[in-house]
């Protein structure tokens, strides 16, 4: 008998336990966002979609078609084609597959000129997959004015 | 006249919710009682080894992120990484391995709180799955300020990280540990001295000491078996040699000691991520002179490190040239798996869905 009453006793102590937590979880402070409503900020150094700065200087690309990003690119999304040479080379193709890209940072790291970096932005899904293939025009659209992200190591 | 009895086939997954990715467990049932089991796996096989023979070991890294186990990308990088850096003899810096210890015990923290949050789903108790994540989030929003990414970091290099952490990282670090150590007692409120969990656990699979070692049980399994062994005690590497913890061990071998063990392997990584907080040295987070196309010596090497599944080996043959020849990963999810059938065998087909989620098992780990 006296241990069924104990265990009525922890039982209802169980209980009135856990409704406080219920209730004080309910005024609480959140942990979820409404996701399409309100959305997360992310960190400066977010592995999101790609962008190619343009030097405000010269107005041209702060790319020196070294290639090196492409032979880097463990899934080959990275495709560079340039015409002219020395001083006058001149980028007429920067395509990245976004849907091959698994977002590793290896071309911002091995970049010599912060040409390539990564922008604050996670949506990127789309219903047409030829849509993921990122031109040169897209990539200096999607660039910040100043780069964020650092690609070069000290 | 007698009924007569008869087993009966059942086929688990590879889409039953609880399988934990697409493993299909063949259940020979006799009645309510399970007579055997016969994993199948294969399903998510990428050949992660293959594919490391083709690639630059930088490049590799990505892969050992995602291929193998991607609950703890942290631990595969750093697998890798110890292969090709004691082939490669080449020296990381103390504030680099310092890091790296740091981070490898966040993984392993983030890497048991989703087995918890899994596990406990499957055993009917869901708010510790909710309360799981979030304190998981914490440890992801702490990796996303310093390397990037959430689940997939790409952050360990040949010869140190990629780079150094932010200014007040590790404050939020320590304030996360003071946190978690209040929500890891507010786990055990739940669970521990629940009756339905308690039932649900104590005395059920169990796996004998001389059984686990002789199917190569290792990490939290092994250890509630009672095989006292951890990589990071017995091979230490990194910065594991001078830091202090305890190597949780119990004799039970049944769920209960499996999850006792792992939550207290928690409380044992706060304990490491407080030391490396305090003994965080200034300086160098990168060996200078690592070319982005490493190029190891020719010879063949075995490492093992100590990831939150269990003992993680990489056997790397080098032929000289830029590309591995041969990369054969010892997974410990696959090993652990061998047990399962031991395990299982003579237990009700409710406790099947127990056992397996207490083996923290990642399919990905096991078909690489």
């Amino acid at each position: 008998m006296a241990s069924l009453l104990d265990r009525v006793g922890t039982g209802l102590q169980a209980l009135a336990h856990g409704l406080r937590l219920t209730f004080a979880t309910l005024v609480g402070p959140k942990n979820t966002v409404m996701y399409p409503i309100k959305k997360v900020d992310v960190s400066p150094r977010w592995h999101g979609l790609l962008g190619l700065p343009i030097d405000p200087q010269t107005g041209n690309d702060l790319c020196i078609i070294c290639f090196q990003c492409e032979r880097v690119c463990p899934s080959r999304c990275i495709h560079i084609e340039a015409k002219g040479k020395g001083k006058d080379r001149l980028l007429t193709r920067f395509d990245i597959e976004m849907d091959k890209c698994q977002y590793c940072g290896l071309c911002v790291e091995v970049c010599p000129t912060e040409a390539i970096v990564f922008v604050p932005h996670y949506e990127a899904s789309t219903y047409n997959r030829a849509n993921l293939l990122y031109d040169l025009e897209d990539l200096h659209r999607s660039a910040p004015k100043e780069p964020i992200a650092r690609g070069v190591i000290k | 006249m007698a009924l007569r009895t008869e087993e009966l086939i059942l086929n688990m997954g590879p889409q039953h919710p609880s399988t934990h990715g697409v493993l299909r467990l063949v259940v020979t049932l006799e009645g309510e009682n399970v007579v055997d089991v016969a994993p199948d796996i294969g399903y998510l096989h990428s050949s992660v080894e293959k594919m490391m023979e083709y690639r630059t070991y930088i490049q590799s890294i990505s892969l050992a992120d995602r291929g193998m186990d991607y609950l703890a990308a942290l631990a595969n990088e750093m697998a890798l990484l110890r292969a090709v850096e004691t082939l490669g003899k080449i020296e990381t810096p103390q504030r680099a391995q310092w890091l790296r210890t740091l981070f490898l015990e966040l993984q392993r923290i983030a890497s048991h709180l989703v087995w918890l949050g899994t596990w406990c789903i499957d055993i009917g108790a869901t708010t510790v799955f909710l309360w799981c994540f979030r304190e998981r989030e914490k440890i992801i929003e702490l990796m996303e300020k310093s390397t990037g990414g959430r689940l997939h970091y790409v952050y360990f290099r040949p010869g140190g990280v990629y780079e150094d952490v932010p200014e007040g990282w590790t404050d939020g670090v320590l304030a996360f540990c003071d946190d978690f150590a209040q929500r890891i007692v507010e786990y055990e409120g739940l669970l521990t001295a629940n009756p339905i969990f308690e039932v649900r656990t104590k005395g059920i699979g169990i796996l004998p000491r001389a059984t686990a070692i002789n199917l190569g049980a290792s990490g939290p399994v092994g250890r509630a078996s009672g095989i006292d062994f951890d990589v990071r005690k017995a091979f230490p590497y990194e910065k594991y040699a001078e830091v202090e913890f305890d190597v949780p061990v119990r004799q039970e071998g049944d769920v209960f000691a499996r999850y006792q063990v792992r939550l207290e392997e928690m409380r044992q990584s706060m304990r490491i991520i407080r030391q490396c907080v305090a003994k965080l040295p200034a300086g160098e987070i990168r060996a200078p002179k690592v070319p982005i196309t490493l190029r190891l010596p020719k010879g063949e090497i075995y490492t093992r490190t100590e990831s939150p599944r269990g003992d993680l080996g990489i056997y790397l043959v080098s032929e000289g040239g830029e590309h591995p020849y041969r990369v054969k990963i010892r997974a410990p999810a696959f090993s652990n798996l061998y047990a399962l059938t031991e395990m299982m065998r003579g237990w009700k087909v409710a406790d099947v869905i127990a056992i397996l989620g207490s083996i923290d098992i990642v399919l990905s780990d096991v078909d690489r």
